[in-house]
């Protein structure tokens, strides 16, 4: 079946059963998934879906509807249920659908190797990477090893005329191993994703990485309830920047629920700190060439130097702020509505080494691990727990567990006076290492 | 994001349990059992097409075991789902959905194969059977027992089928929540209000003869409340979940989801920073159970007890805990949000005493868990949907009721914080760590509720917290909300007012 086609020919359907605009969002996907544990094949996970989502105004009142059963009878009941469905909803003129034409180009988005791989070939590279996870004599059991991979299409077609396609795929490996000692347990992870089956790091790097995640924080040591200064591992830089990346919805904006509703032009955090936002990184695992409703995507920042340049809009927020959509639709799948999201989030790096950051820390938290939700996007609260490296006299002194770190974005984010140069730019959410002046930390 | 479905399985940094409410369901307030469901139907369940005869689940079954195998399985399904939004006192959204599907399992030794399809017909089921068959190389060999349809005990009523109910009515119920929460308090700036129900029908047939059918209705509403004042904004929220039909809002009408969010909203706008440090905690009656739910409910689950992984692996008959706790995972609460007849395997569901005053007395299981441990099943098989396969899982999971009176609990305790709400946390299944994050939450002084205090964490490991449980009430309460093992599961938690001696609270107050 020939999906462009078919996906215009449902918006003129649509359009003829009393939609007044339409779009049709098509999704086809392959995937695979093999878990080992213990040196034996634990799962094996293959399948291939499509569906398809119909979004349609009647009389500015807005429908959506999903099926994942693509024959002409189905469809066309579906399609129906969005149009029926839209007579509940309340008339917004800002229900409007994406324009430009234009697609960017982005390279390195789909790697047609990746299903040509032979089955016993990703099998094997998922039992040599728990294997060699296994190989220090600290980790004494694998909580598992697996690969995952998946290609997806998609086809976007609306009653402005657009139509785009694009296709892309990924793959992933990763291991999780356990350390014990006496009555002593902790797990230790890792995995790397690409677009390209190539580009997989090594399974020696992967389970070296997640057997040292697993060993180094054995005999942890308690510290006293202080303040002192904390630093953030590359790892959980997102703990500290999400609830930013969510403050800048733009809808959270006009509804008030964003602790940066009014920070727009102004300097909220320290300058040390420049956030990009990029949906055409090269082989990035968020990179595409149009957004979840077709806007073309681009490359823009966010935050310049701990100054708010500006929110983040789909089609509809866009309209209502009275601005363009700035290509951040986000869209779950074909099952759901656009939301607003980010791409790839790149923060600019800074002038240290991590070993500098650290040697310049007199006492503090080298912080590898956090639980909780961040900061908190509506009221800019941040509290969570934490694990890592105690620092004295700018060294690494002693694994800790346990503690609890807190603060609000405001103190914390105007406190970062450190940036390593340390930025992986094929994470998704690509964070150097970042020094907090001083911090709440919950001990003994 | 697509991106997430990469993401390796087991990986540490998976993220449970969302969020929740404290549901203010009592078990003591459900009504008599009126009209229960049947759990194998004879008319056909959907127009969906999920309508598959034994004869052809059969031939699947036996492609699936061609190759060996020690089971097979086939697991049929069809959603038929709702959503309608509500922010800012308009009706912002409509959802349809459908969605169906088929899934074959084979099982060989600890190896298990899995393929699933769109499409419900034979040629794709036999495809997907000798796709998942792959695993099978590992050796057995069973022969596949004629399908037979068998019969399970129902716990969920319904009067007023999701079928029957015009659009109009799921209009209305969110329209008075949405004016309840606005009238509530001048600092309510918004309502957001997600109405969500669902009919999922299911088919399970497998190598052991079994033969299954049934079609469940569920409900779950939602409703947040944004207060604000002086530049303080607190988002709060409310849940009601329950599989029944929309008789639901005659017995728990919105007006009280969304006053009982409001209010939150509004206490916590006064709400100061939290004090960090070790400190006596009492937990309030209802959703808290969550606490439990993950430092000890999902170390309990047999899949990392059977690779020998689990936080509480060879510790069955030990005690664990303190005198006075009991823990018990039961899906046949009747109605409950983690109430089935019989879990996605096709095991009646049960009560499962899991801890008996602080003794261990069992796991939860699934068909491989309780082979690979030699246990019984326990009713815990479940799957998010077709996609996926079953693993172990929670229903209804809390803390039996004990002895003491709430009100003396608090009374007794000179010092710490008095946890109302909890928004949700996660724990490492393998060491049980876990960690939480209050909701709404007040300082204790002198045994009194005092200042209520934003931002609170709590760590700490699942040994330590049931050792430390020290006072448990007699108000049993429970409240719904969404379980994420990597896949997602509807469940329920509860329990009565307890307090926990010695947990590392974070706060940015010194």
């Amino acid at each position: 079946m020939n999906y462009t086609e078919l996906s215009a020919d449902l918006v003129k359907k649509c359009l003829a059963n009393g939609a007044d605009a339409a779009e049709v969002y098509l999704a086809v996907n392959r995937e695979l998934s093999i878990q080992v544990q213990d040196g034996e094949l634990e799962t094996i996970q293959e399948a291939s879906t499509q569906g398809v989502g119909f979004r349609v105004f009647v009389k500015g009142r807005m429908g959506f509807s999903h099926c994942n059963d693509l024959s002409a009878g189905s469809l066309e009941s579906t399609l129906k249920q969005a149009i029926s469905f839209a007579r509940l909803t309340t008339p917004d003129e800002h229900n409007v659908l994406a324009t430009d034409p234009a697609t960017t180009q982005v390279e390195g988005l789909y790697d047609p190797s990746v299903v040509d791989v032979p089955m016993e070939k990703k099998i094997n590279m998922v039992m040599e990477v728990e294997e060699l996870a296994m190989q220090d004599s600290r980790v004494t059991k694998s909580s598992g090893s697996g690969y995952g991979e998946g290609e997806t299409e998609i086809y976007l077609a609306n009653s402005n005329g657009l139509q785009k396609h694009y296709r892309s795929s990924a793959c992933s490996l990763g291991v999780s191993v356990v350390a014990e000692k006496g009555e002593q347990k902790n797990t230790g992870g890792e995995y790397c994703s690409r677009r390209f089956f190539a580009d997989l790091k090594p399974p020696e790097e992967i389970a070296a990485e997640a057997s040292r995640k697993a060993w180094e924080l054995l005999d942890p040591q308690m510290v006293k309830t202080q303040r002192a200064a904390v630093i953030f591992h590359p790892d959980v830089g997102r703990s500290l920047l999400g609830g930013v990346i969510s403050a800048l919805n733009g809808e959270r904006v006009l509804q008030g629920a964003s602790f940066l509703k009014d920070s727009l032009e102004k300097s909220f955090a320290s300058s040390l700190l420049t956030l990009i936002d990029d949906g055409t990184y090269p082989k990035g695992m968020a990179s595409r060439p149009f957004d979840g409703e077709g806007t073309p995507t681009a490359r823009r920042v966010l935050v310049d130097r701990g100054v708010l340049k500006g929110f983040l809009y789909n089609c509809s927020v866009a309209h209502r702020a009275g601005t363009e959509s700035t290509g951040n639709a986000s869209r779950r799948g074909y099952t759901s509505l656009p939301g607003i999201g980010v791409h790839n989030l790149f923060v600019e790096p800074g002038a240290y080494t991590p070993e500098e950051i650290i040697s310049a820390t007199p006492r503090g938290l080298l912080l590898k691990g956090v639980t909780g939700y961040g900061i908190d996007p509506v009221s800019g609260n941040f509290s969570g727990g934490a694990t890592g490296f105690w620092i004295e006299n700018g060294q690494i002194a002693f694994p800790v567990k346990g503690l609890t770190i807190a603060g609000t974005a405001q103190d914390i984010l105007n406190a970062v006076d450190m940036t390593g140069n340390d930025v992986d730019l094929m994470r998704s959410f690509a964070c150097p290492t970042l020094r907090v002046r001083e911090m709440q930390i919950g001990g003994k | 994001m697509g991106k997430q479905k990469w993401i390796v399985r087991d990986m540490p940094r998976r993220k449970f349990l969302e969020i929740g409410l404290k549901g203010g369901i009592a078990v003591a307030a459900m009504p008599a059992l009126l009209s229960r469901l049947t759990s194998c139907q004879t008319g056909p369940l959907s127009p969906g097409g999920i309508d598959m005869d034994k004869e052809t689940l059969g031939r699947v079954i036996a492609v699936a075991l061609e190759q060996g195998g020690d089971f097979a399985e086939v697991y049929l399904e069809n959603r038929i789902s709702r959503q309608i939004v509500m922010e800012e006192s308009r009706f912002k959204s409509g959802l349809f959905g459908i969605s169906q599907g088929g899934g074959v399992r084979v099982i060989a030794g600890n190896s298990t194969g899995y393929a699933y399809t769109d499409e419900i017909i034979e040629e794709k089921l036999i495809h997907a059977a000798r796709v998942a068959s792959y695993v099978a190389r590992n050796g057995g060999s069973v022969q596949p027992v004629p399908l037979e349809q068998a019969s399970r005990e129902s716990f969920i009523t319904v009067e007023r089928p999701l079928k029957e109910i015009a659009d109009e009515k799921r209009i209305e119920v969110m329209e008075r929540a949405n004016q309840a929460a606005l009238d509530y308090d001048p600092r309510i700036k918004m309502a957001l209000v997600d109405y969500n129900d669902e009919i999922r029908g299911r088919v399970i047939a497998n190598s052991e003869g079994l033969y299954l059918r049934d079609e469940l209705p569920q409900m779950f509403f939602i409703v947040q409340a944004l207060s604000e004042e002086n530049g303080r904004r607190h988002l709060s929220r409310e849940r009601l979940g329950m599989h029944m039909g929309f008789e639901m809002f005659e017995q728990y009408p919105p007006e009280e989801v969304a006053k009982r969010a409001a209010r939150e909203a509004v206490a916590m706008l006064g709400a100061k920073e939290a004090p960090a440090g070790i400190m006596d905690v009492v937990m309030q009656n209802g959703w808290g159970g969550v606490l439990v739910h993950e430092a000890v409910g999902h170390p309990l689950e047999a899949d990392n007890i059977a690779k020998k992984v689990g936080a509480f692996t060879g510790k069955l008959g030990q005690k664990v805990a303190s005198d006075v706790f009991t823990m018990v995972d039961d899906g046949t609460l009747p109605n409950m949000r983690g109430t089935t007849n019989f879990d996605d395997e096709g095991t009646q569901m049960q009560r499962n005493v899991l801890i008996e005053k602080g003794v261990l007395q069992g796991y939860m299981t699934d068909i491989l868990s309780a082979w690979q441990l030699n246990m019984k099943r326990t009713g815990n098989g479940r799957r998010e949907s077709f996609r996926h396969f079953p693993i172990p899982r929670m229903t209804n999971t809390f803390i039996e009721r004990g002895q003491d009176e709430p009100a003396d609990i608090l009374a007794s305790t000179r010092k710490g914080i008095y946890v109302q709400s909890l928004s949700g946390g996660s724990v490492n299944p393998v060491t049980g760590v876990f960690n939480f994050t209050c909701r709404e939450a007040y300082l204790i002084e002198n045994g009194k509720k005092t200042q209520p205090i934003r931002g609170a964490t709590l760590i700490g490991t699942c040994m330590d917290v049931i050792s430390n449980i020290d006072a448990v009430g007699n108000d049993l309460d429970f409240g719904p909300g969404i379980c994420g093992k990597g896949q997602s599961a509807e469940v329920s938690a509860g329990q009565p007012t307890v307090r926990i001696r010695g947990i590392n609270v974070g706060g940015s107050r010194s």
